[in-house]
């Protein structure tokens, strides 16, 4: 039973499993490589919150013999799939993670997976950071050539959450590269995937929703598993309407293109990178009010008039999930534009501590708060690629400030400077690694292409005492 | 024993009280369900209830003893068991001396019930109890020796996780026929077992909200697995994610409390269907009636989709027409065999290749069942599927799908014509198979279903023993011993 049908099943399957070292572009390798470190920075920052300590109590009920790196813990380990699980649902639990266009959080469905395959291979076979590198970027790839299949992933989602479907194949898509699965395997490894995709929308802006993206890193290593082993699916699991195709009301899957000169959807398309954790569109919202309350204090003795102020109005796209007039709790505060809107007015810029309780409660907020308001404008469409927004402040005495925000700082249209991704990720790791770790994994990850073996990343990332590290550094 | 484990299942109080101070009013559909968890109690289980659900119990358990003996479980087991070992307390059928940690159990045990498509089917379309009782028998296993819950508490969880799967698929008119898009085990059987194992571990009425937030978010798997290898992990995974809901909720895990509700634009439970409408269930008050009691279920004769068990009784009807017609069973007396049957594309299957095709292709079972004078767990057989004689008769087969043969388990039919090179034609048609609701197997019927799957892994005591347990549930003092006896 040879691959001589033509499905796009075995046209991905083809394609993961070909796919080479050599074919990665400059471009790809320094996206790629940012966003690791990213990554990396949010998931460390990550293991400090509420939901990442319940997962890990959690699944301390599993131990084994095969285990890797919890991020930021060297007292503990876990098994393989538990422990892409954990840092997966640390990359997320703050919404600090990137965002691509078609949207979805890429990232962390796929880097932790890979990180705790890469610690637990059969045999100890060592795994070079060129390999990992390599498997990441399968894993991205998938995750946008699915969401290309339906005219319904170009917009902010109303359905299913994206990590949740697309993120679940590109876990199993990279897990299976780094597994070397034959063509065969990689077919089953996304096929079995599929039957662990997908998480309804209404679980973001809870406690969740972190957990969305922890499950695709954990049951996408855990679907490339079963593969190895043998476990058979669907075929032609993404040709199929009642496949992949169950997670969409438009679907029209569509092959690769040819490996040769393979054009990879990261180098024409980067991703976002946030400067504060909360929901993408939110940054938008940020910036224009920051702009305006830059210029209402200028106008008025350095001082921002606040008991002066009549109304706060938002133009913003249309997003329900982001709409929330009055957030009780951390998760709905990531996901609200007046929230945001409100605290870059009375702080002037947003940052992890914007979202801590008291801020969250304090007075003056919730006086602003009640004087916002959302206006939806016919053409602000909900698309992480052409949204805006506006943000008016009227005074009682009549006069009004706005500013208008196309594009935020760290938007793939205006990328983070390398200066500021280094800044945010070493203001994340601050106090949870030494700054040795710190500095190693920056450049580790900088190098990640001549890194012989990877487990020198895990074993930064665990914290482990600095004085094990300069022997393991070896660069090809 | 294992102290943390007992952290594990003591619910936290202080969390708990949090969130009922933020938690959704009383007149959310989400809430009634999670009010209906709680507060459900033994006395609320009617004589009918209980007989019905003891009889699923005994048929999964029997399912899944013989499942474990095939070769998707023997995946599923060594994954488990080389990437995970420790806190291991949890027994697994069919392999007496083998325990894993509680989720895993569950989920090894899940995927052995649906391995070959043995177990049982319910209207609306799910398998339910597989999806159910893998995790109670794994959580009962888990809970510490002081607090174990007795049968009566284990016969109402499961009925519980019953309950709610069958009320979460009246929520939907797509539910009532045959599935085309998520398989429904994977969509409400994670709930139910949520559900199931909420109300064994005595959660909240808040953590059991939260118990099926969390388990939404685990839920759905595409039809397109079905007839695959990879279909018995749906059921696998339901229950066992549905446990780790549970779990995850016990621990102060928090979900959208308005999960089951309709939440316009952004959706919550009701991504899985097009169609949604929502109710919510009444409190269990003294008239409160499990769908159990108006709805039975149906247990299968052979290990293949509900569907074939009625192309089956009509060819072996057929089949008796053909032999007091002909002296004997002769194919080639035979031009074609028309078969009548509903549109569903997932068992419309003329040439399977593999024992999961062949369990869903109504022409392979037609022929098996014309051939032999029988259909059972030899006919899936490697050997069985490529017979000669058997590809004869399926070269022989033409479908038809007349317009009143709705794809829907309470209303469909399934016909045989044999149509001779005489031009004579015999006819046999199936409304209602042996073993469905409206004609459930005898007692003696499913006592010889269980004797014969648990023999392929259990000596004769061991097997009489299981049946002894599950027909004295509610008197038994520790539930976790049906579990031990597997």
């Amino acid at each position: 039973m040879g691959m001589t049908r033509c499905t796009v099943t075995g046209n991905f399957a083809k394609v993961i499993n070909g796919l080479n070292a050599n074919q990665l572009t400059d471009q790809v390798i320094q996206r790629s490589k940012r966003m690791i470190l990213d990554t990396l920075g949010v998931g460390l920052l990550g293991t400090s919150t509420e939901v990442c300590h319940k997962v890990a109590q959690y699944s301390k009920i599993y131990s084994s013999d095969l285990s890797s790196t919890i991020w930021g813990h060297s007292d503990f380990r876990l098994p393989p799939v538990y422990a892409a699980f954990v840092n997966g649902v640390a990359v997320h639990s703050m919404d600090f993670d990137d965002t691509w266009h078609p949207a979805t959080h890429p990232s962390g469905a796929v880097l932790p997976a890979v990180i705790a395959l890469s610690e637990a291979f059969p045999q100890k076979k060592k795994i070079s950071g060129l390999d990992l590198l390599l498997a990441f970027n399968v894993g991205i790839e998938v995750q946008g050539r699915l969401l290309h299949f339906s005219r319904e992933a170009r917009n902010i989602p109303r359905r299913f959450h994206p990590p949740a479907v697309v993120g679940t194949m590109g876990s199993a898509a990279a897990c299976a590269k780094l597994l070397a699965l034959d063509q065969q395997e990689c077919k089953n490894a996304l096929a079995i995937a599929a039957s662990y995709a997908g998480a309804p929308l209404a679980n973001a802006a809870t406690q969740i929703k972190p957990l969305h993206v922890g499950n695709a890193a954990k049951h996408g290593l855990e679907a490339a598993c079963l593969a190895l082993q043998g476990l058979q699916g669907n075929k032609q699991i993404l040709d199929m309407e009642s496949g992949m195709g169950a997670f969409y009301t438009d679907y029209n899957p569509q092959t690769l293109p040819i490996l040769q000169s393979y054009p990879w959807l990261l180098d024409q398309q980067d991703v976002a990178i946030k400067r504060f954790p909360a929901h993408l569109a939110t940054h938008w919202v940020a910036d224009a009010a920051s702009s305006v309350r830059r210029k209402l204090v200028q106008s008025s003795e350095n001082l921002l008039p606040l008991d002066k102020i009549e109304k706060v109005i938002l133009k913003v796209p249309e997003v329900r999930y982001v709409n929330r007039p009055s957030p009780a709790s951390e998760h709905e505060a990531r996901h609200s534009f007046q929230f945001v809107a409100c605290s870059a007015l009375l702080d002037g810029s947003m940052s992890v501590q914007s979202f801590a309780s008291e801020n969250i409660h304090r007075p003056a907020l919730r006086e602003l708060l009640c004087k916002t308001q959302l206006e939806h404008p016919p053409d602000n469409t909900p698309s992480f690629d052409s949204l805006y927004c506006e943000v008016s402040v009227t005074l009682q005495d009549g006069n009004t400030t706005s500013d208008r925000c196309t594009t935020f700082y760290g938007h793939w249209r205006k990328p983070l400077k390398k200066e500021d991704l280094e800044k945010k990720f070493q203001s994340n790791v601050h106090g949870i690694l030494q700054t040795e770790a710190m500095e190693g994994i920056i450049e580790t990850v900088y190098n990640l292409e001549k890194v012989e073996d990877c487990s020198v990343l895990s074993t930064l990332l665990s914290g482990q005492s600095a004085r094990a590290l300069p022997k393991k550094l070896r660069f090809f | 024993m294992f102290p943390g484990l007992t952290a594990v299942l003591v619910p936290s109080r202080c969390p708990g009280a949090a969130v009922a101070a933020r938690s959704a009013p009383e007149d959310t559909v989400t809430s009634s369900f999670a009010s209906f968890i709680r507060a459900a109690r033994p006395e609320h289980l009617s004589p009918t209830v209980r007989q019905r659900s003891k009889r699923m119990i005994l048929d999964s358990i029997g399912v899944g003893l013989v499942g474990s003996t095939t070769r998707v479980f023997d995946i599923a087991l060594r994954y488990c068991r080389e990437l995970y070992s420790s806190v291991a307390v949890s027994s697994v059928y069919g392999k007496p001396g083998v325990k894993l940690s509680p989720t895993l159990a569950a989920f090894t045990n899940g995927v052995a019930t649906h391995s070959m498509d043995f177990d049982d089917t319910w209207h609306p379309a799910t398998h339910p109890s597989g999806a159910v009782l893998p995790a109670l028998l794994a959580a009962s296993q888990m809970v510490p020796p002081n607090t174990k819950p007795n049968g009566l508490d284990f016969l109402l969880a499961f009925n519980v996780g019953l309950e709610v799967q069958g009320r979460l698929m009246h929520f939907s008119t797509e539910a009532h026929d045959i599935p085309k898009r998520f398989h429904p085990p994977s969509v409400v059987g994670t709930l139910g077992s949520a559900a199931a194992t909420a109300k064994l571990l005595s959660l909240s009425s808040a953590q059991c909200c939260h118990a099926l937030g969390i388990a939404a978010s685990l839920a759905g798997a595409p039809m397109a697995n079905a007839a695959t290898q990879a279909k018995p992990l749906h059921v696998g995974n339901a229950t066992r994610l549905g446990l780790e809901a549970a779990l995850l909720a016990g621990r102060g895990m928090e979900a959208n409390p308005l999960i089951l509700d309709d939440i316009p634009g952004c959706s919550g439970f009701s991504a899985f269907y097009s169609v949604y409408q929502p109710k919510p269930l009444s409190a269990p008050g003294e008239h409160h009636e499990f769908l159990l009691e108006k709805q039975d279920i149906a247990f299968k004769r052979f290990p293949a989709h509900l569907g074939m068990h009625w192309v089956v009784d009509a060819a072996l009807s057929v089949r008796n027409l053909f032999i007091n017609y002909a002296g004997s069973f002769s194919p080639s007396l035979i031009r074609s065999i028309m078969l009548k049957i509903p549109v569903s594309k997932y068992i419309n299957r003329p040439f399977p290749s593999s024992e999961h095709q062949a369990r869903h292709s109504f022409q392979f079972n037609a022929c098996a069942a014309l051939l032999d004078g029988e259909v059972g767990l030899g006919s899936f057989s490697e050997s069985s599927i490529q017979r000669q004689e058997l590809r004869e008769l399926l070269d022989k087969v033409v479908v038809e799908h007349p317009e009143d043969n709705v794809a829907n388990f309470d209303k469909m039919y399934g016909e045989v014509a044999l149509l001779l090179h005489s031009g004579d034609i015999l006819t046999g048609k199936c409304d209602t198979f042996y073993g469905h609701w409206r004609n459930p197997l005898s007692k003696e019927s499913l006592l010889k279903k269980f004797r014969s799957n648990a023999s392929h892994v259990l000596p004769e005591e061991k097997i009489e023993a299981i049946i002894t347990l599950v027909d004295n549930l509610e008197n038994l003092s520790d539930s976790s011993q049906l579990a031990c006896s597997l």
